[in-house]
């Protein structure tokens, strides 16, 4: 089995499967809400799983980037969209 | 039939803004409108109330036009948060003290300040200012909020509002004019173009034409974002203007060209173009360089070859009246309207209008 | 970089794939363009993780091995964000813009799912149906250890057997549909013998771990304070309105919910295609004649993007969208045109019966607005609730775009796609105005939010091209 990948999302350790995406690898290690919407602050998070509903963005790199469209490489900071 | 005593074709702020004007005056007013009400220029602009940018001519009516806005409020999102416009090299330093001096001569609350001064104001912006002017007086609102606005005054007034209601043909008679439309005749004692980019169509039903010509202009919104600026930000030559609402978002304009006529409906937007809009604000307000780009559009503006408005009578044509190719017209629109109304009431307006007639040699008057 | 193409192929999954393979094989130079690290698209998604790729679909498998074989430029993990007409896509992908162009381009950005906003949809934890069967078979999670199914169609029962082979629970599946429903297109779902028999299994795998199956129900809240702690579902009616009473409380700890597919048309309306309205085919769709042509000149589409009739008919409709693409830049013959397209319009015929009843079986009844209470958030990115938008109806609101100006109403991020079919649904039931003068949001670019760094690349402000001067 191949080793697993280790990232942050807000200064906390996630390990993803090889090939997973953040937004997979954070649901699996039971991180639902990756961000708050700017209008009325509510938790959001992962909904449609393919990019278009901009609900899992989140902060990688000072970016920002839909968590489900991101394939967890080892070592980046993520944080809350 | 219907019977108006004036009919205004076009409603965006020019027609409507007229509309009220005369119906306040005791007129019946019908306005008849191609599409959604303020869905042309009025509603796609990217909602810029700055005195740096209008022309000089028309700073006193642009003075008068933010009076309107303010007192619009919070129905249109109005900010008065003040504006900078920047230079970035000596050619633009002298471009802006040249220009901006003619500004302050003609009255506009506008001060030349150091870039330092400018950096004080907003440490978002990029060091490499060489010079910067400052005007407590400018701001934004809302463009897309324009429609719904006006709906609701033209609604109050007992102004006859028919959307989606395109004009097809237009006939003198002996008592003012008949239009027909989709819905219907409606006829009236005085007519009113006040119909932006598509004027020229609209002219040729009364047998007119004038050297109209139709800018493409392009805007873009980026996602909100952490705050970078608060005044509204322009630039020297007058092609970037930028403004960070109090949502975050960004709205980046400053009249880069798309492609397009009014007579195929939309403008596209082109990408070089747009990217370049883009790397101007994008230069002067770094901080942009992680923001996400969420749509781009174009908008139409027409305009005449001196720039200045078409705003009065039509030659030859009695009662018909034109209203359009106003430079800075969302600021202004509200302003030059009303003296509109008034000319359409017989009364004197209080500031000049710019007489379409100086265009009469260029102007075709087709025999009935 | 830039590319030139003879054909250009936006969308890698079942018809785009298929289409830039049958490209190659007539001996056109072709790209094929994709946001995703593989071919596959949503229905055939390649798996991220090893551990999921035991789930496969073997036909995606496959596609993607052809794929590889031919002499296809895959352009994978680029996001287009504008296309020029005649036509030129630019992308970004992870070394900054990339360029394509060509003469041809042919669309195949396949479909999105059906949303209904009920109160507390917006809460995490909560998941599409399509987004459901991504997590489950392509990135190997659960979306919860004790999971409710909702909506419509045949996703409820996919996703409920992946969920129970992943080791978690099924609450509970509520599907609007009565069993007559689902009978009363049984024609269509048999001339699919193999699918059939899959839904036969998946019914008797549900079965078998005796999950409540509620017929003629829908999800009326969803309950949690941060995420998903139960939901509740009621009865409705042959319109699909809830009906008073009956309703049950649900423990649970996710919920997938959707109401099916509707074709992704932004591409095609910033190419300023025409469309139109048709329910059988998920709602708005491409126009396209049958060779798969647009109203626009050398633009194609196929697959679920150009009206929703399933996996099976998309292969084929790529395939004639690209032997007509290659008839018309006279590189193919029309005789030879002819004879190849005219057994992938028999097999069309055949395959698409499927694909069009769960299309039927999945077609919204307007009961369903009355899920949207007041305070239910329509517009999820800019928070904008039912009351807000039916007051706006109220003062004139006619169309999409009306609602938009009046309310911001898919301004946001997603730029509408996920709350324009509730908006126009709601437009619709207070106006009665048919959809096609409801009409949808105006297209803009860019097609996906772009940041602007990578957008922008390195330039010089000397070198800007600053057009003339403003007049003074």
């Amino acid at each position: 089995m191949s080793a697993l990948i280790r990232f942050r999302f807000n200064g906390a350790e996630i390990a993803a499967q090889p090939g997973q995406t953040v937004a997979a690898a954070l649901l699996a290690a039971g991180v639902r809400t990756l961000g708050r919407n700017p209008v009325d602050g509510r938790p959001t998070g992962m909904f449609c799983a393919m990019g278009i509903c901009q609900e899992c963005v989140v902060v990688i790199d000072g970016r920002r980037v839909e968590a489900c469209r991101v394939v967890a490489r080892a070592g980046i900071d993520v944080r809350a969209g | 039939m219907s019977d108006f005593d004036l009919v205004v074709i076009g409603a965006g702020l020019m027609g409507c803004a007229s509309a009220l004007r005369a119906a306040e005056g005791g007129m019946r007013v019908a306005i008849l409108e191609r599409g959604a009400i303020g869905s042309g220029a009025s509603g796609v602009n990217a909602g810029t109330l700055s005195l740096q940018i209008k022309r000089v001519g028309l700073i006193p009516y642009a003075m008068k036009g933010h009076e309107w806005w303010a007192k619009a409020g919070d129905a249109v999102g109005f900010q008065q948060t003040g504006g900078l416009t920047l230079a970035f090299n000596e050619r633009e330093a002298k471009l802006l003290t040249e220009r901006m001096g003619l500004k302050i001569a003609a009255g506009a609350p506008i001060e030349l300040i150091s870039s330092n001064a400018a950096l004080a104001r907003e440490p978002g912006l990029t060091r490499r200012i060489v010079a910067a002017s400052w005007c407590p007086a400018d701001g934004f609102a809302s463009s897309n909020r324009t429609g719904t606005y006006l709906r609701s005054l033209l609604s109050a007034a007992g102004v006859a509002l028919h959307e989606y209601t395109p004009a097809q043909n237009i006939e003198r008679t002996d008592r003012g004019f008949t239009v027909d439309t989709t819905v219907g005749r409606f006829g009236c004692r005085r007519l009113l173009l006040a119909t932006g980019a598509w004027t020229k169509q609209i002219l040729a039903m009364l047998g007119l034409d004038m050297p109209i010509r139709v800018r493409v202009n392009t805007v873009a919104v980026l996602e909100r974002g952490p705050r970078t600026v608060g005044s509204v930000i322009g630039h020297a030559t007058g092609l970037l203007t930028l403004k960070q609402k109090s949502d975050g978002t960004v709205l980046i304009g400053g009249g880069w060209q798309g492609r397009g006529t009014p007579a195929s409906g939309r403008g596209e937007v082109v990408a070089d173009t747009l990217l370049n809009n883009l790397r101007l604000a994008r230069f002067v307000v770094p901080g942009l360089a992680s923001f996400r780009l969420l749509r781009s559009w174009t908008g139409f503006e027409a305009n005449v070859p001196d720039f200045t408005p078409l705003a009065g009578a039509l030659p030859g044509i009695p009662d018909a009246y034109v209203l359009t190719c106003v430079r800075g017209g969302y600021t202004i629109g509200p302003y030059i309207g009303r003296l509109m109304g008034d000319l359409i009431l017989g009364r004197e307006p209080e500031m000049k209008l710019f007489d379409p007639g100086r265009f009469a040699d260029a102007a075709v008057v087709a025999s009935d | 970089m830039t590319g030139t193409y003879d054909v250009i192929v936006l969308g890698a999954g079942p018809a785009g794939a298929s289409a830039a393979i049958e490209a190659d094989r007539l001996g056109l130079r072709v790209l094929v363009v994709d946001e995703q690290e593989d071919a596959g698209g949503q229905f055939w998604r390649m798996p991220g993780p090893k551990a999921a790729r035991a789930h496969a679909e073997p036909d995606g498998n496959d596609l993607r091995a052809r794929l590889r074989a031919s002499g296809v430029t895959s352009s994978f993990g680029r996001r287009a964000w504008f296309i020029e007409p005649g036509f030129r896509i630019s992308m970004i992908g992870p070394d900054g813009i990339e360029e394509g162009t060509a003469s041809a381009l042919i669309l195949a950005t396949g479909a999105q799912e059906r949303h209904i906003p009920v109160p507390g949809w917006t809460l995490p934890g909560v998941f599409g149906l399509a987004a459901a069967t991504v997590l489950l078979k392509a990135q190997g999670v659960l979306p919860g250890r004790r999971v409710t199914v909702a909506g419509v169609g045949p996703l409820l029962f996919l996703v409920a057997t992946a969920v129970l082979k992943a080791g978690g629970e099924v609450a509970a599946i509520v599907d609007v549909n009565s069993r007559r429903d689902w009978l009363g297109h049984s024609r269509g779902l048999l001339s699919r013998p193999d699918l059939a028999l899959r839904g036969a299994s998946w019914l008797a795998q549900v079965r078998a771990r005796r999950v409540p199956v509620l017929t003629r129900h829908a999800v009326r809240r969803i309950l949690g304070t941060n995420t998903v702690e139960a939901v509740e579902a009621g009865p409705v009616d042959a319109a699909w309105t809830p009906i008073r009473g009956g309703a049950r409380r649900i423990e649970c700890d996710a919920l997938c919910i959707g109401f099916g597919l509707i074709p992704l048309t932004d591409a095609s309306r910033l190419l300023g295609a025409s469309h139109r309205f048709d329910p059988t085919l998920g709602g708005w769709v491409v126009d396209v004649d049958r060779d798969q042509k647009t109203s626009v000149q050398r633009l194609y589409a196929c697959g679920d993007g150009a009206g929703i009739l399933g996996a099976a008919a998309a292969p084929l409709r790529g395939r004639i969208a690209v032997l007509a693409a290659a008839r018309d830049l006279g590189r193919l013959p029309t005789s030879s045109f002819e004879v190849q397209a005219r057994p992938l319009r028999a097999a069309l015929s055949r395959s698409a019966h499927f694909g069009a009843a769960m299309t039927a079986l999945s077609a919204p009844r307007p009961g369903l607005t009355n899920l949207i209470s007041p305070e239910t958030t329509v517009c999820r990115c800019e928070s904008v609730r039912r009351a807000e938008l039916d007051a706006a109806i109220a003062e004139g609101a006619v169309t999409i775009n009306d609602l938009k100006s009046a309310t911001r109403c898919g301004m946001g991020p997603c730029g509408g796609k996920i709350c324009e079919e509730a908006a126009a649904m709601l437009i619709a039931e207070r106006t009665g105005s048919a959809r096609e003068h409801i009409g949808t949001a105006t297209a803009r670019p860019p097609l996906r939010p772009i940041a602007l760094d990578p957008l922008l690349g390195e330039f010089n402000y000397d070198a800007l091209p600053i057009p003339d001067l403003a007049p003074l």
